[in-house]
């Protein structure tokens, strides 16, 4: 099972980003399963997305304890409270313009930066960065598909469909390009 | 648990707006509602619908849960079929309403998002909201999943219809209510054949002069109790009939009591809603590891199946009950339930009581492999226990 935790805070888009997610991975023939927890619906509040993936139909029902994959769309929120609901070896993505040496604190994990507010910003996509992150996460992850998760952006995007899928599309290619790299 | 066959014609869909389809697919004349977190995408997915044209239902939306019960009362007696949906603080608004509609025979089906009610402020899944709502006369269903949640609230009216007893149907906040997972939609003409219109035995009419409700003498009122109780002897038996029919027309039979990998089993968890489905994977894995473990789904709360539960637990030698709720002073609701059922029966089981998951706290599969191994074989002991 692929178990998934995305941490945003309130009307960044966790919340879409783990329904987009869910519906390319479902898309693909597996069952899903995502939901989201919050306080009040306020805008910048602490939100989480969590999202799991398997073949078979999902049965649990409880929190994600130990993400294979973390997706954090902001590096203010990234903290040890946060990383505990990741396995040791969880792949992390987090949206900053941090250097990787920036997250040495956090010891031994494998944390990746993608700076989608950039990416954002040149596709024209203002501070929106969920497009760009989940193109960045769907590379380091190695699935679904790019062109499936496109697809699902193109149906679900409220707005600037293309603009979505460009910086979807260039985040994917910085972030594979990186994957190379390392 | 029925989960949808891979390869329907699957829609993603949150708990909540399955239960929006489900409400679609029954075609209610009146909903009265208001909102509050996490009901709210619920009431959203309605208007959506009725906006779109395809929903013939009147949503009315009052100035609050009180307003909604009371119009939904004054609705169902004139003969509509009326649903309403809310959570915790507007459940526990509706109370006195919700005395007066069961009182009042009215087949209203209300789907309520178990949350913690204040104080302190909270959103979290915990379900003593309608479980302390459990002696207004209400039939109560609990549902795991989105899909059952949809195709529960549809059984429901037929339920309602059939006892003109009021039903509330739960699920959990969060863990169902915004789970968002592939959900079978049935066909529209396959649901008006399952829940045909019935006419009622009273109804209001402003042509014939009758009142619901008025003054009435201390005979008259204990008599409206028996009537009450005569009519929640049935529910059991409607809820079986409606879950067969139900599996018949859409592959998915549901029944008051949900039992997985209870044959030969030695230690049995006993539990409602969400949490149903960790402890189902928390069986597969003790059985793996050798410990005979199943599980018991009280999907039917009230009335209590206690003639099924007695059947299910017969050579049974352990039940674990799990309460995603607290009574103050007492413990959880569904262990002090079948503490009482069990009192004085031949061969019942040791029943331990847990207090797991209450304020909306996590619950993974890994506590409650320890509870099976560690209580298996423990003595009898009536005390709730609280887990961490």
């Amino acid at each position: 099972m692929l178990e998934i935790v995305i941490l945003g805070r309130g009307g960044q888009g966790a919340q879409t980003a783990g329904n987009q997610l869910a519906k390319a991975l479902f898309a693909r023939g597996q069952f899903v399963q995502t939901f989201s927890t919050y306080g009040g619906a306020r805008r910048g509040t602490p939100v989480t997305a969590s999202l799991r993936a398997d073949k078979n139909p999902i049965r649990l029902r409880c929190d994600i304890t130990s993400a294979n994959a973390m997706l954090c769309f902001d590096d203010s929120l990234l903290n040890e409270g946060f990383l505990a609901t990741g396995a040791d070896d969880a792949l992390i993505v987090v949206n900053s313009a941090q250097p990787p040496d920036a997250f040495k604190a956090f010891g031994n994990r494998r944390i990746i930066p993608i700076d989608g507010r950039e990416i954002a910003r040149r596709n024209n996509m203002g501070k929106v960065v969920n497009s760009a992150l989940l193109g960045a996460f769907v590379a380091l992850v190695g699935q679904p598909d790019i062109e499936t998760m496109c697809a699902i952006i193109k149906d679900t995007a409220p707005a600037k469909v293309s603009e979505n899928i460009a910086a979807c599309r260039e985040a994917y290619g910085l972030a594979a390009s990186q994957l190379e790299v390392s | 648990m029925n989960a949808p066959i891979r390869n329907e014609n699957l829609q993603l869909l949150n708990g909540n707006h399955a239960v929006a389809w489900g409400v679609r697919l029954a075609s209610p004349d009146v909903a009265p509602l208001y909102p509050i977190t996490p009901q709210t995408p619920i009431l959203e997915k309605l208007i959506d619908f009725k906006s779109a044209d395809l929903l013939g239902t009147e949503i009315l939306t009052p100035e609050s849960e009180h307003s909604a019960m009371a119009a939904a009362v004054a609705a169902s007696a004139t003969g509509a079929r009326v649903f309403s949906a809310t959570s915790s603080q507007g459940l526990l608004l509706m109370h006195e309403l919700l005395h007066y509609a069961a009182g009042s025979r009215l087949p209203i089906v209300l789907f309520n998002v178990n949350r913690t009610p204040a104080a302190p402020w909270g959103f979290w899944p915990d379900q003593i909201d309608s479980l302390s709502q459990r002696d207004t006369g209400w039939v109560q269903l609990y549902s795991e999943t989105p899909q059952e949640s949809l195709d529960t609230v549809i059984q429901a009216f037929r339920i309602a219809e059939a006892s003109e007893l009021p039903v509330m149907v739960n699920h959990d906040a969060f863990y169902v209510s915004h789970a968002v997972e592939p959900v079978s939609v049935p066909d529209q003409g396959a649901v008006e054949l399952y829940l045909p219109k019935v006419d009622r035995s009273m109804w209001l009419d402003t042509d014939i002069g009758r009142a619901i409700g008025a003054p009435i003498g201390q005979d008259g009122w204990n008599r409206t109790r028996r009537e009450m109780d005569a009519a929640m002897q049935t529910i059991v038996g409607l809820t079986k009939d409606a879950g067969k029919a139900w599996g018949e027309m859409s592959g998915r039979p549901y029944a008051p009591l949900e039992l997985y990998r209870c044959d030969d089993a030695e230690v049995v968890f006993v539990t409602m809603g969400s949490m149903a489905g960790t402890a189902r994977e928390a069986v597969d894995r003790l059985r793996e590891s050798g410990v005979a473990a199943g599980l018991v789904k009280v999907r039917l709360f009230r009335p209590m199946p206690m003639a099924d539960l007695h059947a299910a637990l017969a050579d049974i030698p352990c039940a674990l009950v799990l309460d995603r709720n607290y009574s103050p002073g007492v413990g959880g609701v569904l262990h002090q339930e079948l503490m009482a059922g069990f009192y004085g029966a031949e061969n019942a089981p040791r029943i331990f009581g847990f207090l797991t998951g209450v304020g909306g706290t996590n619950v993974p599969v890994e506590m409650l492999e320890k509870l099976a191994v560690d209580y298996r074989q423990a003595k009898q002991n009536n005390n709730p226990i609280w887990v961490e």
